[in-house]
């Protein structure tokens, strides 16, 4: 009798474990119910892009969609809700994974057919997504009217996901320490040599040792790096738009302009990550991309700062590019959901790209400067200091989803340069070498030749 | 390691010897069921584990091995042939040399720190001499059931350059864990810390298993403390040594949180060990097929350090410890 017991309990247990693993599949349909009123009384939305909450979705029925995201949940959320007020037998429930989780579980659960029918996106990752990503059931024509960059995301004639926002990097400055020195708006610097004299007046030293940095960019390498040498008339890829181009003069003047900084004692190697020292009131200025913004206003709230425009070579000059920039996404739908998930997915799309306030509250959470034409006037846009400090947004160029390789190399180089002590020369043949190898499987073309003013390098 | 050769008598060696030398064992009595469906319950159970052992052991390493020999992202579906290419790749590869001789240095200091630390506390503590051993033996463990990313850390908040406890208490200032002089020693000196506890447990487990009347009977013959540390308690608790050894060996060629937390493999590479560099190609450039060729040789590599560690203890007669009722570990 007891090795019954035993051999039911080891089976029990067994079929536990195993159900555990399993994603489920069962009929629940959350808070979703029945829905008959199709005239909302609601006006249609949106400009040329439009959305008419006057018609039922899924002929009423219930349904529920996950919807796939790394961050920005309760936003999400509180999206989703407000689209399941309108369409009450809609039940979109948020599923938050880890930013490191996010780019292995996402691409193989849309292998399958019990993936997210929603997810968010981010366009390093393009290329694990795309095969399984459902095209939008919007006339591109009508989106380019609505969003910027567009064009840069038609795929053989259709579009699985557009740019909401465009973000780049710039200089983040601690407004206290900023007049403590006796420094003005005036004072901002518009030219590195500029700059450089403002670094030297915001350090603060007590003997040898730094106390306050007045510029530290440790640990911020490969957001600056290739930007950069934009300004410099250097693309990142040479004119078949699929070798990279690292060794180059522009890139080694970039590292040295930086090196000099340090070298005058404005900031130091040792004096530890430049993001968190900035948050800690220990360091007066770095340079970030626009996202910071909103770590700053979540992690350290009390702290007064505000942004400029990354300074440039020469103020007589416009530069070939002021810097590189990048697009948030806007959400990817499942190909392989069913097909009634994809029509009412499709339909939170137009919900989703015509709601201006949605729009308007991420592009000011990620510092992004927002591609949607309705908001291109608006107030808190216009004021919000992170989009401030955008340049000519033409002026700036986004080369596409590059391969990681060239940020994990590019921090490679940098520290071998500052702290292995291998030369800048020696550094960035090193780091061509390898970003060389590292691509050579990869599919990517560089977006670089749709800048409005590029030009091939000699 | 050498065989002891304090003079002992007979009747005190005996106790140390699994059989004297050319008897036979008699058969072992065929043990009767303790109860119906015994057999049954057996086969379940064993069949779970040769189940689970194969499918999540066999058939990946099977998958791994398939997918070394092409260009592989099972992400975006990329499964294309390319013979051995990922490994004449590896082997021209210099980062692939840098981590294998990271590798190697983080694995032999942390294994015989690991091995000395262990020892030496585990000997402090069966001192009769010392006092509230339960306590020590609880705090020198505590590191090692900590989990390791909440250690690694913490750690990373002491060797902060700025105000980390270490810089702060020793008045220097040194970036440990960005200067490539102190990079890797500072993930050593962590690892060692989290880790000396199971080498304490062990050695401990295999010190009061040592016969009294052997040490007795050395000091009698006029060894001194010394002596019998050297020349009775390390050639017995050579098996221990061993298994501590192997299974050390194992693990650290595996290494890999403490840089991810820590150094991230830098500056540089300096820091980069094989398992980091195999995390690297598979999940930052999601070249799975690479990282399965990196992998693979590891693999190799740990089965031959494993494999050399047997061979150099079978020289000196050493066994690693079997668990058999009625035998203490030391003395088999």
């Amino acid at each position: 009798m007891r090795i019954h017991k035993a051999m039911v309990a080891t089976g029990a247990a067994m079929v536990l474990a195993l159900s555990a693993c399993s994603g489920g599949g069962g009929s629940d349909m959350g808070d979703a119910v029945a829905d008959d009123t199709a005239d909302k009384g609601l006006e249609v939305v949106g400009e040329a892009v439009t959305w008419d909450p006057n018609q039922l979705v899924n002929e009423g029925e219930p349904i529920v969609l996950e919807w796939w995201l790394w961050g920005f949940d309760a936003e999400s959320q509180a999206i989703a809700d407000a689209y399941q007020e309108i369409h009450p037998n809609v039940d979109i429930q948020v599923v938050v994974q880890p930013w490191e989780d996010f780019w292995t579980k996402l691409p193989l659960e849309l292998q399958g057919e019990n993936g997210p029918a929603i997810f968010n996106v981010h366009n390093s990752q393009h290329d694990n997504l795309i095969a399984n990503m459902a095209p939008y059931d919007i006339e591109i024509d009508d989106l380019r009217a609505d969003y910027a960059n567009v064009d840069a995301h038609v795929i053989d004639g259709e579009v699985h996901y557009i740019d909401f926002g465009l973000m780049t990097g710039s200089i983040f400055y601690n407004t206290d320490m900023w007049a403590a020195a006796g420094l003005t708006d005036a004072d901002i610097p518009v030219t590195w040599d500029e700059f450089r004299d403002v670094a030297a007046q915001l350090t603060v030293a007590e003997g040898d040792s730094i106390t306050q940095a007045g510029f530290n960019f440790n640990g911020q390498f490969n957001a600056f790096q290739s930007g950069l040498a934009y300004q410099l008339g250097q693309n990142m890829f040479e004119a078949d738009l699929t070798t990279p181009d690292v060794d180059n003069e522009a890139n080694l003047e970039v590292i040295q302009r930086f090196l000099d900084i340090y070298a005058d004692g404005s900031g130091s190697k040792d004096f530890g990550v430049a993001t968190d020292t900035f948050g800690q009131g220990q360091t007066a200025m770095i340079y970030s991309w626009g996202h910071f913004g909103g770590t700053l206003a979540a992690d350290f709230p009390d702290l007064a700062w505000s942004t400029f425009q990354t300074p440039v070579p020469d103020a007589s000059e416009t530069p070939y590019a002021y810097d590189r920039t990048n697009g948030e996404s806007t959400i990817g739908i499942n190909k392989n959901a069913s097909a009634e998930q994809q029509a009412v997915a499709q339909d939170f799309l137009r919900y989703y790209l015509t709601n201006t306030d949605l729009m308007k509250e991420m592009c000011l959470a990620l510092g992004v400067l927002p591609t949607y034409g309705p908001l291109a006037e608006d107030p808190e846009i216009v004021a919000s200091p992170v989009l401030q400090s955008f340049g000519d947004v033409e002026s700036y160029i986004w080369p596409g989803p590059f391969p990681a390789a060239f940020e994990t190399n590019t921090t490679t180089m940098w520290e071998d340069i500052l702290y292995n002590g291998v030369a800048p020369e020696a550094a960035l043949e090193n780091a061509q070498a390898t970003i060389s190898t590292d691509v050579e499987s990869s599919s990517f073309v560089s977006l670089e030749s749709l800048y409005p003013g590029y030009q091939v390098q000699d | 390691m050498n065989a002891p050769s304090l003079n002992t008598s007979p009747s005190r060696t005996a106790a140390l010897s699994p059989a004297p030398a050319g008897s036979t064992t008699p058969p072992r009595p065929r043990r009767r069921l303790a109860y119906p469906g015994e057999r049954a319950l057996r086969n379940v159970v064993v069949g779970v584990v040769v189940l689970f052992i194969v499918v999540l052991l066999l058939v990946p390493i099977g998958i791994a091995a398939v997918g070394s020999l092409h260009l592989w992202n099972p992400l975006n579906g990329t499964f294309d042939f390319t013979g051995l290419a990922n490994y004449r790749r590896l082997f021209s590869d210099q980062e692939f040399w840098t981590s294998s001789v990271n590798t190697l240095v983080f694995g032999s200091v942390a294994i015989v720190g690991r091995l000395v630390l262990g020892l030496a506390l585990a000997y402090a503590l069966y001192s009769k001499m010392t006092r509230c051993k339960t306590f020590f033996r609880a705090v020198f463990y505590m590191p090692t059931v900590t989990p390791l990313v909440a250690v690694a850390y913490v750690w990373q908040l002491m060797y902060n350059p700025r105000f980390g406890a270490i810089n702060t208490f020793f008045g220097l200032d040194i970036n440990w864990l960005l200067d490539s002089r102190y990079a890797m020693g500072a993930i050593l000196v962590m690892t060692i810390w989290k880790d000396f506890g199971y080498a304490v447990i062990l050695f401990l487990a295999g010190l009061y298993a040592v016969p009294d009347d052997v040490l007795e009977a050395a000091a009698v013959d006029g060894a001194n403390a010394w002596t019998r540390f050297r020349r009775i308690i390390v050639p017995l608790l050579a098996p221990m040594t061993l298994f501590i050894a192997v299974t050390s060996t194992i693990g650290y060629l595996q290494a890999f949180v403490q840089v991810l937390v820590l150094t991230d493999g830098g500056p540089g590479t300096s820091t980069r060990l094989i398992s980091f560099m195999i995390y690297d190609e598979a999940f930052v450039n999601y070249n799975f097929g690479y990282a399965s060729a990196i992998a693979f040789v590891l693999l190799l590599f740990t089965a031959i350090l494993t494999w050399l560690n047997f061979r150099v203890s079978a020289g000196s007669g050493v066994r690693p410890p079997r668990r058999r009722a009625g035998r203490s570990a030391v003395t088999r």
